[in-house]
């Protein structure tokens, strides 16, 4: 009989257990369950489709065994925003004409999500090398680019109306 | 190769009490991005694991699959880099992601990091499991011999292996036997000494196919002690002896670093990606000499 393993992590908010097999990957529980955001690309730690969230960190799924998920959060794109309250990055790609045929997109929004999240104003270099572990064939990357650099002009707006005002 | 137990233990004790205990079966798992290459196919493609094929025999061999019992490292305090001034230590569950994002006057590391795998992989994967398995395009282990680390290991008491030590052949079979890497110790890069590093790839976040990585001491013009070390397109990461002894004793400028580079014949290279011997001996001369610049401008820059 095959071995199971019992374990449980916070996915898009929610506490969840599984019983599962200790080989498989984070990116095949997560489809199994439904989640068809993260897209099983290249499965090898390449494409970056599979991308979600651990903790806050981006990470492949595909390359993730589901035991060192145990006790983390897990946020996959559904987590983030969706049609009716996009995250403003979701937002900003569909304004830059970024998306085409969108296999790429989920893991572009969990990768810049998490990129916004750690660092309040990343240069250009920065915004590459956080972005580099994920492949676009359809785009060339420069409109991923520009979504990501809208969302930070937004930011920066605010944040200098908030000190006009403030 | 399949996981069939995970064992979580809280402290570097229990961990290699638990290797100790399964042998063979044991297998520590830190970040587990090189977990991959050591799978089946039909895992990677999230399938049930079929038994092995016997190719000689064309049909599925009779031999039981290789088993594991997986032993997480991921609670185990060995997080962060500290500096006492003598060196940097670096627990070896530390992430390449803190290790591209950690800066200080007397470090250089981070170079070598932040120009290895992609962002999602430098989150996950720990300096531990990415120099404990050692494949021939990692670059890690090149940029610690040149850096001359020094690694703390726990077996039956805590011990110390030089990098030249630690990588004189693959460490996960010197490890076989429960030992367990703690820290990674870097010494600081004094006043007088220089970084250099420089690796071919063919996409920035690709394999490398070229790694070369240098550390210079000068002294009034001179350079007084050298450690060059490569990778990628040898079969293992090694210091290259025959270069540092072009280099010792001589004025740190561009004949020197011309005349090293030429050391590099002689040296069993072995390119990937179909680079003939000519094409990857040139890639190694341009590799050594662009390093050795580059680490005469870091140690110039500081004074």
């Amino acid at each position: 009989m095959a071995t199971r393993l019992t374990l449980s992590f916070t996915l898009n908010g929610a506490v969840r257990s599984f019983e599962t097999d200790p080989n498989e990957r984070l990116l095949d529980l997560l489809r199994r369950e439904g989640l068809k955001g993260a897209k099983a690309g290249c499965r090898e730690g390449v494409c970056g489709a599979c991308t979600v969230l651990l903790d806050s960190r981006a990470v492949y799924s595909c390359l993730l065994p589901v035991c060192l998920a145990d006790g983390h959060r897990v946020t996959t794109v559904e987590g983030i925003g969706d049609q009716a309250d996009p995250h403003p990055i979701q937002k900003a790609l569909v304004d830059a004409g970024a998306v085409q045929c969108g296999f790429c997109i989920p893991g572009i929004v969990v990768s810049a999500k998490a990129l916004l999240d750690e660092s309040a104003r990343p240069d250009d270099e920065e915004i590459c090398e956080k972005m580099d572990g994920n492949l676009c064939r359809c785009t060339g990357y420069e409109k991923t680019f520009a979504a990501i650099k809208a969302v930070l002009a937004a930011r920066q707006s605010l944040d200098d109306e908030g000190a006009s005002h403030g | 190769m399949r996981i069939g137990a995970v064992k979580r233990p809280a402290t570097p004790e229990q961990a290699r009490d638990l290797a100790r205990e399964h042998g063979a079966q044991a297998l520590y798992l830190a970040g587990a991005t090189s977990l991959h290459f050591l799978t089946d196919a039909s895992q990677k493609l999230g399938k049930e694991a079929k038994r092995p094929i016997d190719k000689n025999l064309g049909k599925e061999a009779k031999r039981p699959i290789d088993k594991k019992v997986a032993i997480l490292l991921d609670r185990l305090d060995l997080r962060g880099i500290s500096d006492d001034g003598r060196r940097y230590c670096i627990g070896a569950m530390t992430s390449l992601a803190e290790l591209m994002n950690f800066r200080a006057q007397r470090w250089a590391f981070h170079e070598t990091v932040r120009r290895t795998a992609t962002h999602q992989i430098r989150n996950i994967s720990t300096i531990g499991g990415n120099i404990c398995r050692v494949f021939p395009w990692c670059d890690l282990p090149v940029a610690l011999l040149a850096l001359d680390a020094q690694m703390l290991l726990l077996g039956e008491e805590r011990y110390s292996l030089s990098a030249d030590d630690f990588f004189a052949s693959q460490p996960a079979r010197r490890l076989a036997n429960g030992d367990l890497l703690l820290y990674v110790e870097l010494p600081p890069l004094a006043a007088h000494m220089g970084f250099g590093y420089r690796k071919e790839v063919v996409t920035l976040s690709g394999f490398s196919l070229m790694t070369v990585a240098v550390r210079l001491c000068l002294e009034q013009g001179a350079i007084s002690s050298a450690r060059v070390a490569a990778g990628g397109a040898l079969p293992f990461p090694r210091r290259l002896s025959q270069v540092e002894d072009l280099l010792v004793g001589r004025p740190a400028a561009p004949d020197t670093f011309v005349a090293a580079a030429e050391g590099v014949q002689g040296i069993p290279w072995k390119g990937r990606e179909d680079w003939s011997d000519a094409y990857t001996l040139q890639v190694a001369k341009v590799a050594v000499h662009d390093a050795l610049q580059r680490a005469l401008d870091f140690a110039q820059r500081r004074n």
